[in-house]
């Protein structure tokens, strides 16, 4: 842990973390556009879901839901990484020191590839569905609700950021 | 809840959460109206499957909003970035009320493999304009309201430890 908070020091006193740092609307900004995503992505993987659990657009077949909203959420997944970068630039002891942002990166990177493993098998197999209907099987339903809930994690815990002491007690990495 | 450490990440997580969901599903309906991705989904069905959503999250927002404004009320309410936001909403509200009044009503001509009228266009980009100003002004009173640290008036405090 040593070795990291020496890196996140050294990355904060670089001339890009300072630049970030010093113009008072960079950080706003970059948080809004993050959270703007954060909008399109939840509600992206919401719409997919809800047609996994036969609530939304039933009239319209898997494929075609998948299609309509999947690239909009990987379009708005990397606008989030990049502001996310941007943000871990400016602010690299405050994130790195936090024990949310370390669950929320493993979070992510589990929500991320769940989701390309989750479309790509909900597409190609059969398997995935209850035998000879656009029905679909438990397992997949219980993953779509699964995913929904990874997404909500990753919000709470990026929000959590601003509050890691508050939040874990005794197991911040503040402390 | 101010001097509660607890509470105010949580309630602030769920305005986020929830003003991002208003966010999200009322894009769809304004992309609808600027007839994106294309025409082939009715305009009433796509309204009807997503604002029953955007209004659920409203109301958990506006809920969460209310307490973090009754936590920090007088800081909020001098705060121009509050007072600007508070007025972009109003300016979205009074934008979908005349859509839905005016626009909307002759909504069968264009429901659904037609082109969009202008003032349907029109109402789906300031309701696009209005969404995003009230995210980026809403992230900015976080970085403007600064902290009440007056103690109220017929406060005793006992300085003798």
């Amino acid at each position: 842990m040593r070795l990291v908070h020496a890196f996140a020091e050294w990355l904060q006193a670089s001339s890009a973390s300072n630049t970030i740092q010093s113009v008072s609307w960079v950080i706003p900004l970059l948080q809004s556009i993050h959270i703007l995503m954060i909008g399109v992505v939840f509600v992206s993987s919401l719409m997919i879901a809800l047609r996994v659990l036969g609530l939304m657009r039933v009239d319209q077949s898997f494929e075609a839901v998948w299609h309509r909203f999947a690239p909009w959420m990987w379009s708005a997944l990397i606008v989030m990484a990049g502001t996310g970068l941007l943000l871990v630039l400016g602010e690299p002891i405050r994130e790195f020191t936090a024990l949310s942002f370390w669950i929320k990166m493993l979070l992510l990177a589990a929500g991320v590839t769940s989701t390309a493993l989750y479309g790509h098998t909900l597409k190609s197999g059969a398997r995935a569905r209850v035998r000879g209907s656009q029905e679909f099987s438990a397992g997949a339903k219980a993953m779509s609700i699964l995913l929904v809930a990874l997404w909500l994690s990753v919000v709470f815990l990026g929000r959590a950021i601003a509050y890691d002491r508050e939040v874990w007690g005794a197991l911040s990495l503040h402390a | 809840m101010r001097t509660s450490v607890k509470a105010m990440p949580i309630v602030e997580a769920i305005h986020v959460l929830a003003a991002a969901t208003v966010f999200g599903t009322i894009f769809i309906v304004d992309l609808r109206l600027l007839g994106l991705p294309d025409t082939r989904r009715a305009v009433t069905v796509v309204c009807r499957e997503m604002l029953r959503l955007t209004w659920g999250a409203f109301f958990v927002a506006l809920c969460a909003g209310l307490l973090m404004f009754a936590a920090n009320a007088h800081t909020y309410y001098g705060n121009t970035a509050f007072r600007l936001k508070m007025l972009a909403l109003l300016g979205a509200g009074v934008n979908m009320l005349l859509f839905h009044r005016l626009t909307f009503r002759n909504v069968a001509a264009w429901d659904q493999n037609a082109p969009v009228p202008m003032a349907a266009r029109v109402a789906g980009a300031t309701s696009m304009i209005l969404w995003v100003s009230v995210i980026f002004l809403a992230r900015w009173i976080g970085f403007t309201k600064g902290y009440d640290f007056r103690i109220p008036p017929n406060t005793h405090i006992n300085f003798q430890f």
